[in-house]
């Protein structure tokens, strides 16, 4: 092989922080290797109201980066999330918490999941998440970083709630930093050339012409490359989720920030709480068509003020390839989820991880394209299958409701729902991003009980799995009470005094 | 139902019913009296002596011991009285060609660097120019097993002698001879005798009962079907269809025999290719287990036979054994009130030690998903589930065997040339391209095998990649020829501290001879 025949150069065209991250990942990972990486960046459109609420496996990305914790909280007025609360309205049915942690041990290899069945079967009251350290902590205010201690609990994870504004702009001096030529565009034109009609050059105004061996397309909905130039179609996913009219707002900050995400539902839609140190984001999901009032409902969910409004038509879908040619789409360009998981950012991390791993290691990448879409397609349709589990069962009171339920489940999520309600079985899969623990808080969080347990349940006499049971009631409520609160956490971290 | 035992509590146990005696059937047995409570199952199993089992010598894989840890199981114990070794890995020789070995190992390749993983820094080392050794001799466990040693992995992730596990070979009659008299002990209902009739629900089709040549008749709710080769409920009572495989495995008959125990007791089983097909040689304690599989498109059984004779390294006890199958499976394992276990459930050749494994998946997989008495008995979608789980293993070790087939440069024989131009599962065929263009290793969250055994075979197999991730450019590359060189010294100083193989089994687990006569009733 000789090494002037491998892919040397690499554009990467959007917008902020799907451009920025994107950059900065390929900088840092291919800069040294003999890849140069350029920027090609359009208008911003991000809004002084844009807060983000990240996944926990953005934290391994940043330390990839060489982008400190200390530092992101702190330029971002970011705040810790150890997760989702879900709260219906009249809480019926009761809210539930979809925390990144571990629910319960297992007592002799038996999983707590179906442990806890078997003791509710028995009269005990605590629900689910009353046994995962991270949400009971969460729901008391404290913040729970993982260490030796908590090991003993199982996982316990954490995300963040960031103002996008600081947080792409923190990026870009990231990228430039790893060497990344940026420049500014207001329009673009693409050249096409060369095998499989690839682009062969951007065409930028003031007469500029950027040649690359590979395009990224980080331009979001636009996709201005994969769907434009190179006309991918998006296939639409509106069969399993449907589209929605989304607000996004700012309300003030919370006097004690929680640090957690809070999504209320309503009859009409729901509204998603990110709090921060500086505002609290507010996210507002409503049926397209219907969105004429969602301001007032916006602000009547929130409780607070709203400023900063902005409406978006948000349409989740799958682009036919996310590679095509000699050009990449990743984020909102290869794929768009609904709001309700917070899931964009983690879609954008898992396109740029598996571009990294297969980043073309001849000249011709006909294999790794194939492996690409083929890995990518599968992590978004497990994506889509539990946002649709969400919307297809859920037992809330309203229209919107009632409009989702009549949504349609793919294949893959109806036989994990059958397997669950079955036996509290889930169905595992591979390619996907959310944990057991996850589905089997959802699909009690919807109300969907199992109807059988592992036999194997049977073998724990019910004495010892009442004292186990209230044994590590006692552990987790020990354990919060040392926990920090988030607010001194925050302070502390940050080295500022508390907001 | 009419039952045969009652609990009397109002919910009578459901009556688990497994036909067939030999490792599965007894796996099955043991594991469910292990994992399902006494009052809620009743477990029966009927077997014949007259009916012989296939086991013969049985190599298996590292996941065995979770099973038997399982049982609560004596590590020991179990290896004198089963005549075991140990297995750190699988020894090929001749299958790129002849005169080629490798070891395919249970253990890592080197380590990662710099978050990018070994084999690529090895391979740009290697299409760089620079010195460094086969990959084979970046393994602790090749280089183990090559010396004829053996020492339990340290628990130490540090420790460059945690990055291995092992296996056994054992007797797989005394195995199930053994898991028989746990499982008795512990209230499985052991009946003898031949199934002569099986008695159908006249509406629904399933299993009801099956009666005995002695007349006796045993009744049940849920049956295991671990009657082997022949299938005897799914596939002969109920007809499951079977889905033909011997386009990619055309090997379809085997002749076994043991031969006596040769000196150094190696702790790998080896398997040398052949012109119509390849020879396996697993060491037990007191004897060696031979045998020759393949296809009987290119041989016939007596050239097959004089082919496995002549290449014995001591005496044989006993003619050669031939048994005859097929590369397969059911098209569902589970079917109605009837699930297949082991042979019953399809075939593949003994070629990466998979059939104990597939039968451990399985139980493992139906501790969950038995059905419950009290939940209305048999649910279509846990055996949906089931038969899911299932064909994801039997796929996935599937492409893993043909890859030892079709990459292979034994020109001018006939099977081989044959094997080299068959049309690959599309499956295999991406995992092949993304070797071949960057040495990238497939990665299953479920099922078998890992990366290291697909670096194993894919390299020892002759498939060489044209390039790596390119990730790997980051690291200077003298700093990656010293560490080269560092590692390959790590192995050699850990491979010179440890035991003798056949030492440590006399220390460890000799068999006695008492042992001996208590096997010979198998």
């Amino acid at each position: 092989m000789s090494a002037d025949r491998r892919v040397r150069s690499v554009i990467v065209l959007g917008r902020d922080v799907d451009l920025w991250l994107t950059a900065a990942a390929l900088a840092r990972a291919l800069g040294g290797c003999g890849v140069r990486v350029e920027a090609v960046e359009l208008a911003s459109r991000l809004q002084p109201g844009d807060i983000a609420a990240t996944l926990p496996p953005l934290e391994a990305l940043h330390a990839k980066l060489g982008l400190g914790e200390a530092e992101v909280i702190l330029e971002t007025a970011g705040a810790f999330s150890l997760g989702q609360s879900f709260a219906p309205g009249s809480n019926r049915p009761p809210p539930f918490f979809h925390a990144w942690g571990s629910y319960g041990r297992p007592i002799e290899d038996i999983e707590f999941f179906h442990l806890w069945q078997r003791a509710r079967r028995q009269g005990l009251a605590v629900p689910l998440q009353g046994f995962c350290l991270t949400a009971v902590a969460a729901q008391n205010g404290r913040m729970l970083v993982p260490d030796q201690t908590t090991y003993a609990f199982g996982r316990t994870d954490y995300g963040y709630h960031l103002h996008t504004a600081p947080y792409a702009a923190l990026l870009k001096s990231l990228a430039r930093a790893q060497g990344v030529r940026v420049h500014e565009a207001e329009h673009v034109d693409v050249e096409r050339g060369g095998a499989e009609a690839s682009i062969a050059a951007l065409m930028l105004e003031g007469g500029r012409r950027l040649q690359a061996d590979l395009f990224v397309d980080a331009s979001g909905v636009d996709a201005l490359l994969l769907g434009g130039a190179m006309a991918v179609p998006l296939h639409s996913w509106r069969r399993h989720l449907a589209p929605r009219s989304v607000l996004f707002a700012r309300a003030p900050v919370f006097t004690s920030i929680p640090p957690f995400a809070e999504i209320r539902i309503g009859p009409d839609g729901w509204t998603a709480l990110h709090p921060t140190r500086a505002a609290t984001g507010i996210v507002h999901a409503s049926d397209v068509g219907t969105s004429g009032t969602a301001d007032i409902a916006a602000t009547a969910a929130a409780g607070a003020e709203l400023t900063d409004i902005t409406l978006r038509r948000v349409e989740p879908g799958i682009r036919d390839a996310a590679w095509q040619g000699n050009c990449v789409g990743v984020g909102e360009a290869a794929a768009v989820f609904d709001p309700i998981h917070d899931v964009g950012l983690h879609a954008l991390q898992l396109g740029l991880v598996h571009l990294l791993t297969l980043f073309p290691a001849g000249n011709d990448f006909t294999a790794e394209r194939r492996e690409y879409n083929r890995i990518m397609r599968s992590r978004c349709e497990r994506i889509r299958d539990f946002q649709c589990a969400l919307y297809a069962l859920a037992p809330f009171a309203g229209p919107f409701w009632r409009r989702n339920r009549e949504l349609q489940m793919p294949d893959t999520l109806r036989h994990k729902v059958d397997t669950f309600r079955a036996r509290g079985h889930i169905a595992a899969m591979e390619d996907e991003t959310f944990f057991a623990d996850s589905w089997q808080v959802l699909f009690t969080g919807l109300g969907i009980l199992p109807e059988s347990l592992p036999p194997a349940v049977g073998r724990i006499p019910p004495r010892r799995l009442r004292e186990e049971i209230d044994a590590s009631l006692g552990r987790i409520h020990r354990k919060v009470l040392e926990q920090p609160r988030h607010d001194e956490y925050l302070a502390r971290f940050c080295g500022g005094s508390p907001v | 139902m009419s039952g045969l035992s009652g609990s009397g509590t109002g919910s009578a146990p459901l009556r688990i019913v497994i036909l067939g005696g030999g490792t599965a059937g007894w796996m099955c047995a043991a594991a469910f009296r292990r994992q399902l409570p006494a009052p809620d199952y009743d477990i029966t199993l009927v077997e014949s002596e007259e009916i012989g089992t296939v086991g013969v010598g049985e190599a298996t894989l590292p996941s065995i011991k979770v099973f038997n840890d399982m049982l609560g199981i004596d590590e020991a114990d179990f290896m004198r009285r089963t005549r075991a070794t140990f297995k750190l890995g699988i020894e090929f020789r001749g299958w790129d060609r002849d005169g080629e070995r490798y070891v395919h190992p249970f253990g890592a390749f080197g380590e990662p660097w710099g978050g990018v993983e070994f084999q690529h820094h090895w391979l740009r080392a290697r299409l760089a120019g620079r010195a460094c050794a086969p990959l084979q001799e970046y393994s602790l466990s090749v280089a183990a097993a090559l010396s004829n040693v053996f020492e339990p992995p340290a628990r130490d992730p540090k420790s460059i002698r945690s990055t291995y596990s092992y296996a056994y070979h054992f007797d797989a009659g005394l195995y199930a001879a053994y898991l028989r008299s746990w499982a008795v002990e512990r209230g499985v209902r052991r009946v003898e005798g031949l199934v002569s009739e099986i008695r159908r629900h006249p509406e629904r089709g399933d299993v009801m009962e099956l009666t005995l040549r002695s007349g006796a008749r045993v009744s049940g709710d849920f049956f295991v079907d671990c009657s082997g080769f022949r299938a005897v409920l799914l596939g002969r009572t109920l007809g499951v269809p079977w889905q033909d495989w011997t386009h990619w495995l055309p090997c379809d008959r085997a002749l076994a025999v043991a031969c006596r125990r040769a000196d150094p007791l190696v702790p790998y089983t080896r398997l040398t290719a052949r012109s119509a097909g390849w020879v396996w040689r697993i060491p037990l304690q007191h004897r060696t287990g031979n045998g020759y599989v393949f296809s009987s498109r290119f041989i016939d059984d007596d050239q097959a036979a004089s082919s496995l004779l002549g290449g014995l390294e001591a005496a044989p006890i006993g003619e050669p054994r031939l048994l005859r199958f097929a590369a397969g499976r059911r098209e569902r394992a589970w079917s109605g009130n009837c699930v297949a276990v082991g042979l019953a459930s399809g075939f593949l050749e003994p070629l990466e030690s998979t059939s104990i494994y597939l039968i451990q998946a399985a139980v493992t997989d139906l501790i969950h998903l038995m059905p419950d008495r009290r939940a209305g008995g048999i649910d279509p979608r846990l055996a949906a589930e089931f038969n899911r789980l299932n064909d994801w293993q039997y796929e996935r070790i599937r492409d893993f065997l043909v890859l030892h087939y079709t990459a292979n440069r034994r020109f001018g024989e006939p099977l081989w040339d044959a094997v080299r131009a068959m049309a690959l599962p599309e499956s295999l065929h991406q995992k092949l391209e993304m070797f071949r263009s960057r040495g990238a290793l497939p990665h299953y969250e479920y099922g078998l095998f890992s990366r290291d055994s697909w670096l194993a075979v894919l390299a020892g197999q002759g498939v060489m990649p044209e390039g790596y991730d390119r990730s790997a450019d980051g690291l200077p590359l003298d700093a990656i020829e010293q560490r080269l060189a560092e590692f390959h010294a790590r192995i050699r100083g850990a491979v010179a501290g440890m035991a003798l193989h056949g030492e440590y089994v006399d220390r460890h687990c000799a068999a006695s001879e008492a042992g001996s006569l208590a096997g010979a009733v198998v």
